[in-house]
């Protein structure tokens, strides 16, 4: 992929869930930058800084202690300044209604968080794919809704 | 019926007074004939009287002038005797006479024509004899009066017969009169006889019936009395009446009953009762019975009562007007005792919170559980996976086959817990109804299974279904569970047909719905080709977990029936299964219209 | 006085082409040596301008013969696609052929070459993209879209789409349709 590298952000609570995904992130051949943060009020704080560096794709888990997914995402819905932000929920298994509901409320992409390491790695390619190719063919970014 | 009896009372009273009137009147007519006939006999009698006494004077004449000869031809004073008594008798007759024609004018004209006939008659025969004289019946002055003696006897004779014959014509007009009166009289009396003894028929049965009809009246207020005794100990209530013009009240022997007293232990009134009302109360019944007096009417009021015993317990009172045919105003009033109504009711209503709390509680746990469970044996997956990835190398053989042995337990152990949490998800309290079309379930069913759908070549086929009130995605996964049923238990000789159909049904109608509550219901039904099942097992497959096949044949946990059935259960419906092994199988369901 | 330097050509050229771009307000992207991504379109007018500012510098741009063509098919495939004028029934192959005078196999490894992806895939993408638009901006049925865009069944149409996005057609227009009464919701 011809790209400088592709910048990621994820916010997840569970230490083990954050070695997985830059790990995985590491033994692709996609140029990426990795950032953690461990709740959702750590990631918005970085978020609302100055010289923040947005995100092409922005990883939430769901549940998080202090402030949840959903109200970082509603958070990032209302401002502008996120557009171009791609949002990914990354979570264990949720039902029906509960996914569709965060699709609703802006999140893009749906993951559920896999069993096993190599499909870990190939859903996280598949997202970065399919998100750089919405990037360049100039898609309609509000219709971009991908569910792995 | 006591208004049925009051409005003939009326026709009955009429009735009554007519015929009395009609009685009266031919009772008088009846009377007056009877005087009549009396008045004509005593009459008749009168006339023989008369007309013997008129042949006595004659007969006594008769015998005087007898006399006279005989003393006239033998100078034998024997012979004067008839003479005198012949006029004294006259004399009698003549006062008799007078008595019996007093009232008869012209009789007693002739009486003194005939009286001084008679006197002239005596005239002669004083004259007479002074004038004879034994052997001298030559003298012309003896001869003269004797002669005219004579003359006047014979007109007397004329004359009395004259009477004697008035008085026959008299006697015979009254006799025709009492004649007459006497065949009429006896008629007239029957008459008013029969008159009388249909009237008193009449008013005999008319009695006899209304009595009957009262007496059936009060045998079954008496019934109704007791019964109304009875139901009132049973159900524990007492009813009060309020007379309204003289503000007395009557209360049923229950009611004091119900206060823990003796029936009918104290004069029935607001102050007495009100001493039994608990003191928080007071205000409130107060004003309740002040509205009661201003309006005769007592809507339906709650308050508490303490026996003398302690005892509290809960009373529910109401009161109407009740007008009865007299216009005499009166509140009737029920007074029901319903502390065990209301106990129940806090029992109910606890032991309905313990169940929700239990509910909740276990669907929390149920999902906690699963939910929870997942994370743990994600890592376990995944690190599991890592450590094939990077050291799989320096692993024995042993180790190897430990790892893929971990892998599967892993596996199944994430299969049971994904279906556990779908299970426990389908729980019903936090989803809402919505009216929904069937068809357009069916349709996203169908999406989501549209790759198995093309790679097995199915044939689904449809019927209109309805648009009703129900939890969508709940229903759409019943379709999408028992599709992938189908299309998982397919035959291997044949391409999977699924076909489903719809039809309203009565649940009369259905031999399967015998439990159901409403009457009807939608009946869809999924018929497959597929290998089927042994019938006998066809309410097993529904149970949680329960699976006709073992894992290695057909993956699965038996779980996806278990959902289906607390979804059908979840819209109080019912859900059937029927196989045909190596033919295929039906699943019908029922939800009901609401 | 004399002074060593040492150089880094590479380092060099970037900080050139970064500095003259941010100059001209033009986001970018450098993707490796020799090749930059803009991330707008240029006229030509500005592209001149440019082109001639980095001549100063000896840099030049060399019109990438691949990449133009490339952007050609994809171009040609948006055409076809959302063209709803263009015989659809012409298959791509050909049609791409025809249309840029290419063997459809050289186009196939050139695409795949710069794109990393296949031409197919593309196709593929771009046909759910308008899909998406027929559903939400004509609301069309599935079995209309389906005969536009010439799939042989709705299930196809279905299928593919699930595959591309992970969710059922029905679902996307659900959740296109509670978004929007979500922002009227909050607007209001």
């Amino acid at each position: 992929m011809q790209e400088d590298y592709i910048n990621i952000i994820l916010a997840d609570d569970d230490a083990d869930d954050r070695m997985f995904f830059t790990d995985a992130f590491e033994e692709l051949k996609i140029t990426t930058k990795v950032k953690t943060f461990n709740d959702g009020v750590e990631l918005m704080d970085y978020l609302h800084t100055d010289d923040a560096v947005f995100p092409n794709v922005l990883f939430l888990d769901l549940n998080m202690p202090r402030k949840s997914g959903l109200e970082c995402l509603t958070e990032i819905k209302q401002s502008d300044k996120f557009n171009d932000m791609a949002i990914a929920i990354y979570s264990t298994s949720a039902s029906e209604e509960d996914i569709e509901k965060t699709f609703v409320m802006g999140a893009n992409i749906y993951i559920k968080k896999p069993n096993d390491f190599k499909t870990l790695k190939k859903v996280l390619q598949e997202v970065i794919t399919i998100n750089w190719q919405y990037h360049t063919n100039g898609l309609n970014k509000d219709n971009f809704l991908l569910r792995l | 019926m006591p208004g049925r009896i009051l409005k003939k009372s009326w026709l009955i009273k009429s009735i009554f007074f007519i015929s009395a009137f009609i009685i009266l009147l031919i009772g008088g007519i009846t009377y007056r004939s009877i005087n009549n006939l009396s008045q004509s006999s005593a009459l008749l009698t009168q006339t023989y009287k008369l007309n013997v006494e008129l042949e006595k004077i004659f007969i006594d004449l008769k015998d005087a002038e007898t006399g006279q000869q005989g003393f006239i031809i033998t100078n034998d004073p024997i012979y004067l005797r008839p003479y005198n008594v012949g006029r004294e008798n006259i004399n009698a007759s003549f006062a008799a006479l007078k008595e019996l024609g007093s009232d008869n004018i012209p009789l007693q004209n002739d009486l003194k024509d005939l009286n001084s006939l008679i006197d002239t008659r005596m005239e002669y025969f004083e004259r007479a004899f002074r004038y004879s004289s034994v052997g001298n019946y030559y003298d012309e002055n003896f001869t003269v009066n004797f002669n005219k003696g004579k003359e006047t006897m014979d007109t007397i004779d004329v004359k009395i017969h004259g009477m004697i014959d008035s008085q026959n014509e008299l006697l015979q007009k009254r006799q025709q009169a009492y004649e007459s009166n006497l065949k009429v009289t006896p008629m007239f009396l029957y008459m008013v006889l029969l008159l009388s003894l249909l009237l008193m028929f009449i008013a005999y049965t008319k009695i006899i019936r209304d009595l009957k009809k009262i007496k059936a009246v009060n045998e079954q207020l008496e019934i109704f009395k007791e019964s109304t005794n009875q139901s009132q100990v049973i159900s524990q209530h007492g009813n009060w009446i309020l007379n309204v013009d003289e503000k007395t009240f009557e209360y049923s022997d229950n009611l004091y009953r119900l206060l823990g007293e003796e029936p009918q232990s104290f004069t029935a009134s607001t102050t007495n009762f009100s001493n039994y009302v608990h003191p928080e109360d007071q205000e409130k019944f107060k004003k309740e019975m002040e509205r009661l007096f201003k309006y005769n009417d007592l809507p339906f009021i709650y308050f508490r009562i303490v026996q003398k015993n302690g005892m509290v317990r809960h009373f529910k009172a109401f009161g109407k007007e009740y007008n009865n045919s007299e216009g005499k105003r009166k509140v009737l009033g029920t007074i029901s005792d319903i502390t065990g109504e209301i106990e129940h009711f806090k029992i109910l209503e606890e032991r309905n919170l313990e169940l929700e709390r239990n509910n909740r509680e276990l669907s929390a746990f149920n999902y906690v559980a699963s939910h929870d469970l997942q994370e743990p044996l994600r890592k376990i997956q995944t690190f599991l996976s890592r450590l094939e990835d990077k050291e799989s190398a320096n692993l024995s053989e042993v180790g190897l086959l430990y790892m893929t042995r971990i892998k599967n337990a892993a596996s199944r152990m994430r299969m049971l817990i994904d279906d556990l949490l779908q299970f426990s998800r389908t729980n019903k309290a936090d989803k809402s109804f919505e009216l929904a079309d069937m068809n357009v379930l069916l349709e996203n069913a169908q999406q989501d299974l549209a790759e198995i759908i093309t790679e097995e070549n199915a044939i689904i086929t449809a019927g209109k279904l309805p648009t009703i009130k129900l939890i969508p995605f709940q229903i759409q996964q019943l379709f999408s569970n028992l599709i992938n049923n189908s299309l998982k238990y397919k035959s291997k000789n044949r391409n999977p047909e699924i076909q489903i159909t719809y039809s309203k049904v009565k649940a009369s109608e259905e031999p399967e719905l015998v439990n159901a509550h409403k009457s009807y219901y939608h009946k869809i039904t999924i018929k497959d080709n597929g290998i089927g099942f042994n019938n006998e097992y066809a309410e097993n497959i529904f149970v949680l977990f329960n699976r006709l096949h073992n894992k290695d044949e057909y993956s699965g946990t038996g779980i996806g029936l278990s959902i289906c059935k607390k979804i059908v259960e979840n819209h109080q419906g019912f859900i059937f299964g029927s196989g045909t092994p190596d033919k295929g199988a039906v699943f019908t369901f029922f939800l009901p219209l609401s | 006085m004399k002074l060593h330097l040492k150089f880094d050509f590479n380092a060099l050229c970037r900080k050139v082409l970064d500095d003259k771009l941010k100059e001209h307000g033009i986001k970018h992207k450098i993707l490796g040596f020799g090749e930059i991504e803009l991330l707008e379109k240029l006229s030509d007018e500005r592209l001149e301008k440019l082109s001639n500012e980095l001549n100063e510098y000896c840099i030049e741009i060399v019109e990438n013969q691949k990449s133009i063509l490339v952007q050609k098919i994809k171009d040609a495939i948006t055409n076809m696609v959302f063209n709803s004028d263009t015989n659809v029934n012409l298959k791509a192959s050909a049609y791409l052929a025809d249309t840029l005078g290419h063997s459809y196999g050289y186009l196939s490894n050139l695409f795949s070459e710069v794109t990393y992806t296949s031409i197919e895939n593309f196709i593929i993408i771009q046909k759910i993209e308008y899909t998406k638009q027929l559903i939400i901006n004509e609301n069309l049925s599935l079995t209309e879209i389906a005969f536009k865009l010439n799939y042989s069944s709705v299930a196809h149409l279905s299928t593919q789409f699930k595959n591309t996005t992970g969710i059922t057609p029905s679902s996307f227009q659900r959740i296109i349709t509670k978004r929007r009464e979500l922002i009227q919701n909050q607007t209001n």
